[in-house]
């Protein structure tokens, strides 16, 4: 079977971290601030920022909704305090009931997830102005590749860190930077409602998934050659549907071209001219 | 000489800011580096406005105050994360740079990756090739990014294959985005590390020397470049379509 390539992951973090330091540099802002919901992802994006510019330049909001577990923000606090991070915890359970109420969203359980995850960013993006800080993102390539993120909500970020990195690989940057074990050891949830996890809606397990996605993305392999080289018919033809449908949350949104200087068509600039 | 990597005076990913930064070559900004060539040789990248219109993307040689020369990239990568070609126009030409230190062949970057270059300028009797680059790279199991370990392999191809010292410098670091492998090195005609590699995340200054006399030697006893017959090479590739 085909595996999914392994990466030095020391190099990968100090990389990453070189990274965070040079957006934070080039932005000219104070620093970062990211949501901890308790999962890996934020875990080792908070580690990485922490490790990177300094934990006094990094802030940490735990955003708990209605249907959020309460170990959830018992990791997050875990996580917080595993890197010295301050964690300010803002309880979004009454404005999240509001609004699903005003908006009438509460019964269908998507919509409603979709609701707290904009939520969110909402919170972090406004919370960063007065600092000022990036809104750290915390999505990897795996969930981005398979559009398994809510537009607008947690895709939403000023940096992306870990946005070309495998799930697979994130579990070993997390092993790596030290953070907690039961982070690493729970099942990834979208915590969107009680007892969601990312592999009951998806239909796979990001280690089985990662390799599928790898091949077909990276080395070019369609759905029959992945499927004679022993991957499972139902896992390549779900993973390849999710890659499919989903696509267009890789670009937001389309503007429509009719002049000979579209921005980011005819005319693509850096996003820092003073870099 | 100061050797600095490729558009080294704007930055790599400037996409169409190449329109608005693009300099000439009598451009009054290029004057601090002119009067800094009149202590030392100085190899520079930048994006050249032409005279007749286009931009290129350039090496310029400056000594004694003036423009000694000018070598614009001669193939632009236009695959995977590259788009030169939608910034730049290719260079019309494959000559070596001449200076008080020598004559050097100056390779841009992807030029390097076309072995035919190297060979075609070895024929000038050089002193070395200067390879100045802007090359991102990815990472994968190896200690050191994989973009270092792939110019590591073709510049040392260069030197032995044509016993020339190779002069590599190399973007290093983030810029929007994209890392560059830096792990700049200078390598003697026999393989052997003159300077360097320099850290792949790290700016750096690798000082290294080089004798002409000890290539000259090389060359004498591995007289491999002498030998080569360009016109066994006359055939276009064949593509194999389907």
């Amino acid at each position: 079977m085909l595996e999914l390539p392994p990466v030095n992951v020391q190099l990968l973090a100090q990389a990453i971290k070189a990274f965070l330091a040079e957006e934070l540099r080039a932005s000219g802002l104070a620093g970062y601030l990211v949501g901890l919901s308790g999962g890996v992802d934020s875990a080792v994006s908070a580690a990485l920022a922490a490790t990177a510019v300094g934990p006094d330049r990094v802030s940490a909001l735990a955003l708990p909704g209605p249907t959020s577990s309460p170990e959830s923000l018992r990791d997050a606090t875990m996580v917080a305090d595993a890197f010295g991070l301050q964690l300010q915890v803002l309880d979004l359970t009454r404005p999240g009931d509001m609004l699903a109420e005003t908006l009438d969203a509460r019964a269908d359980r998507v919509r409603f997830g979709n609701l707290m995850a904009r939520m969110r960013m909402v919170a972090l993006f406004d919370r960063a102005r007065p600092v000022p800080a990036l809104v750290l993102g915390t999505s990897n390539k795996s969930e981005i590749l398979l559009g398994y993120s809510t537009l607008f909500g947690d895709a939403a970020a000023s940096v992306q860190p870990l946005g070309d990195v495998w799930k697979t690989h994130v579990f070993a940057l997390a092993r790596a930077l030290g953070v907690p074990e039961s982070v690493i050891t729970k099942a990834p949830t979208a915590d969107l409602w009680p007892g969601q996890t990312d592999a009951g809606e998806l239909g796979f397990e990001y280690a089985t998934v990662d390799p599928v996605l790898y091949w077909h993305h990276e080395g070019g392999m369609g759905r029959d050659e992945l499927v004679a080289s022993g991957f499972p018919p139902p896992l390549v033809d779900g993973a390849l549907e999710a890659y499919r449908r989903n696509r267009f949350k890789w670009r937001p949104t389309v503007v429509a071209r009719v002049s000979a200087s579209c921005i980011n068509v005819d005319r693509i600039l850096p996003r820092n001219p003073e870099r | 000489m100061v050797v600095f990597p490729e558009l080294s005076l704007s930055g790599y990913l400037l996409a169409h800011g190449v329109l608005e930064h693009a300099l000439r070559l009598d451009d009054s900004r290029l004057e601090p580096l002119l009067k800094a060539s009149r202590e030392t040789v100085l190899l520079v990248g930048m994006p050249l406005r032409e005279q007749h219109g286009g931009i290129s993307n350039a090496a310029v040689l400056l000594e004694g105050g003036e423009i000694r020369g000018v070598h614009r990239k001669l193939y632009l990568p236009t695959y995977g994360m590259f788009d030169e070609g939608r910034y730049f126009i290719p260079g019309p030409c494959l000559e070596p740079l001449t200076c008080s230190l020598g004559r050097f062949g100056v390779l841009i970057c992807e030029d390097a990756w076309h072995l035919s270059s190297s060979v075609i300028l070895s024929r000038a009797n050089l002193d070395g090739f200067m390879v100045i680059s802007g090359g991102p790279t990815e990472l994968d199991l190896g200690g050191e990014p994989a973009g270092g370990r792939r110019w590591h392999w073709i510049l040392g191809a260069i030197a032995i294959t044509t016993v020339t010292p190779v002069f590599f410098t190399n973007r290093c670091g983030w810029e929007e985005g994209i890392l560059f492998g830096g792990a700049s090195w200078a390598v003697d005609p026999r393989g052997s590390t003159l300077a360097g590699p320099a850290p792949a995340l790290e700016e750096a200054l690798l000082v290294a020397r080089s004798s002409r006399a000890a290539a000259a030697r090389a060359r004498t006893l591995t007289p491999i470049p002498y030998a080569e017959r360009l016109e066994l090479w006359p055939a276009p590739r064949e593509r194999g379509d389907a």
